[in-house]
């Protein structure tokens, strides 16, 4: 058999590299440290990664955590893809006996789960209150000192260079897998190059292009290209060197066109349409309850205490995840793009529609507002 | 290759459901569905909850048999479908409801005739269903009829291990295909039995891999 804390690590390595698959883990609820009946309620997804990572996070904590059912998928995909939704969230609420374990009613969720979950629909449909909690499972404990109160550090995205080498490695693993195989048939020797060339433009991507504009990208990647055809050229030449030349541009033509939003939480989608579709504020509706500003996970809102409303200062740090659109509970935002079209927010609700997610359904389409579902 | 065109791959599977299954099932998936309707409908004017009921392939059979029927699904795209299927029933014979499969435990106790799943129940993680069999058993008049169509593990133990050998391909196929992420159900009898229902009726498709179990909620 092997040890627990070997096949931890294994399965940590095995879901870095292929953490783009799902690796669903059982739903349900688990104890970590001794918890009791007035101990908090976390959820999250049932990404196994991620649980053993909170698990981990919260060592010396006493909780009850909430594996929700999200097909094996990690929060913010989840969220923003319509896996970890309202359902899923009053599904594990209800079947996991959580509530048999404990007195109150009050669930701590990731704050990345706000672009998928209605806070105000689960507390309808279960009768637990949610909150979001911090980005971070690190950032757990703390917040959990500081009685259940988000500082401002917690409440967004970093991006960290850790980050960055694990979304390089998770976009290599498979692509140099799959690069690896018709090589290691066909020309052995090629295999450690195309690799080591696979693996540097993954952290080239993930370290730098987000850095960049579109035609720094473009000269960049030119340059890396017709260096390694270069370097293939004079090592073997001919025909060895025009296939490689043909190869390498399929692969750059690949990343160039690239949609990295949702690959980075930094990033919105801006080699597509939804660039063109910003984010609005309806000064009239808004009430001031500021849950923008709380699941806003690039800091693109400020309070303005004075007159009890919010303010959009960094809508171009706006990733257009919707998060906002979905939790305000007084519609006062939407998207609208540069011609006056508009995506209201019940259609960002239901179809996910948060231009990083979900994208089947057509944004000039979707006016033929469904009928909002009835109770039994 | 991009990631755009993964993720199109993946969000548009509502869209290819129906097709994906009759290729995954090799066809069987309509006689089964079939089959689940004629059991699960005892005379016309059933009241029927159906959990999971996706594109409405097997509302519109229950409905055809002249079933009252309340359908649940958590996917709105899904849901769409099943509501451009059904826009020429009668008025008042369908219900669908935006609504996950644990939500049955608001149904009022014994007011279905019927609670018919098809495909739903490998979706959910055991407490899940669990939860979700207990509930359909309160749902249900005493006599009512259970019918359930799933994914189940083979008795044999060599088809068990063919099985095993296709799962990891088959899970992925699934997964881009149809989005499902479905795992066989071990002992469904026994669960069912489990939640206090006398299973009448067990009939096996395509290598035992496909069961249709219908059971009664005892007087």
């Amino acid at each position: 058999m092997i040890p627990d804390t070997v096949s931890e690590h294994l399965r940590d390595v095995l879901q870095t590299g292929f953490r783009l698959a799902p690796w669903p883990t059982e739903p349900g609820l688990r104890a970590i440290g001794n918890p009791g009946p007035l101990s908090p309620v976390l959820v999250t997804c049932n990404f196994d990664l991620t649980v053993r990572r909170v698990t981990r996070a919260m060592r010396g904590v006493d909780a009850w955590l909430v594996v929700a059912p999200t097909s094996g998928i990690n929060v913010w995909c989840a969220a923003s893809g319509g896996h970890l939704s309202t359902h899923q969230v009053v599904t594990a609420l209800k079947t996991s006996g959580v509530a048999q374990r404990v007195q109150h009613r009050r669930a701590i969720l990731p704050q990345l789960a706000a672009t998928g979950v209605i806070a105000r629909e689960v507390e309808r449909r279960s009768r637990w209150q949610v909150k979001f909690g911090p980005v971070y499972a690190s950032d757990i404990p703390r917040y959990l000192a500081q009685h259940e109160n988000k500082s401002e550090d917690m409440r967004h995205v970093r991006f960290g260079i850790r980050e960055r080498l694990e979304m390089a490695v998770s976009w290599a693993t498979p692509m140099a897998l799959l690069a690896a195989i018709p090589t290691m048939i066909f020309r052995p020797s090629w295999l450690l190059p195309l690799v080591a060339l696979i693996c540097a433009l993954a952290v080239a991507v993930f370290t730098i292009y987000d850095r960049l504009s579109a035609r720094r990208r473009l000269y960049l990647t030119s340059a890396a290209l017709l260096l390694a055809v270069a370097i293939t050229a004079l090592a073997g030449g001919g025909i060895a060197a025009l296939v490689t030349a043909a190869l390498a541009s399929v692969g750059g033509t690949a990343l160039l066109t690239f949609d990295y939003s949702g690959s980075t939480p930094i990033e919105g989608g801006s080699h597509f349409k939804e660039a063109s579709w910003h984010i609005q504020l309806d000064l009239d509706r808004c009430k001031g309850v500021y849950f923008c500003w709380q699941v806003c996970p690039e800091a693109c809102f400020d309070k303005r205490e004075d007159i009890r409303k919010v303010a959009i200062t960094r809508s171009d740090s706006c990733i257009r995840c919707g998060a906002c659109v979905v939790q305000c509970p007084t519609d006062a935002l939407y998207f609208e793009n540069s011609s006056g079209a508009r995506i209201e927010p019940e259609s960002i609700r239901r179809f996910k529609l948060n231009l990083l997610g979900q994208r089947t359904v057509d944004m000039g389409g979707i006016d033929k507002a469904p009928e909002s579902p009835d109770p039994v | 290759m991009s990631s755009l065109a993964l993720m199109r791959l993946l969000e548009s599977a509502p869209l290819r459901y129906d097709a994906g299954m009759r290729l995954l099932t090799l066809g069987k998936i309509d006689e089964i569905r079939a089959a689940l309707a004629e059991l699960a409908v005892a005379a016309p004017g059933a009241r029927v909850l159906e959990i999971g009921c996706g594109t409405g392939a097997v509302t519109e059979k229950l409905v055809a048999r002249g079933a009252c029927v309340t359908a649940y699904d958590q996917n709105p795209e899904m849901l769409e479908q099943a509501r451009s299927r059904l826009k020429d029933s009668p008025r008042d014979a369908v219900k669908l409801v935006e609504r996950t499969a644990a939500e049955i435990d608001s149904c009022t106790e014994r007011s279905f005739d019927a609670v018919v799943a098809c495909l739903s129940l490998s979706e959910m993680s055991r407490s899940e269903r669990d939860f979700v069999l207990a509930q359909a058993f309160r749902a249900l008049r005493p006599g009512g009829i259970l019918a359930i169509a799933d994914e189940a593990r083979p008795r044999a133990a060599a088809l068990r291990l063919w099985l095993w050998l296709l799962r990891v391909p088959q899970a992925a196929f699934a997964w881009l295909i149809v989005g499902s992420v479905s795992r066989p159900i071990p002992n469904l009898v026994k669960e069912v039995n489990a939640a206090g229902f006398h299973v009448r009726y067990e009939r096996r498709w395509l290598l035992q891999s496909l069961a249709l179990v219908t059971a009664e909620r005892p007087l």
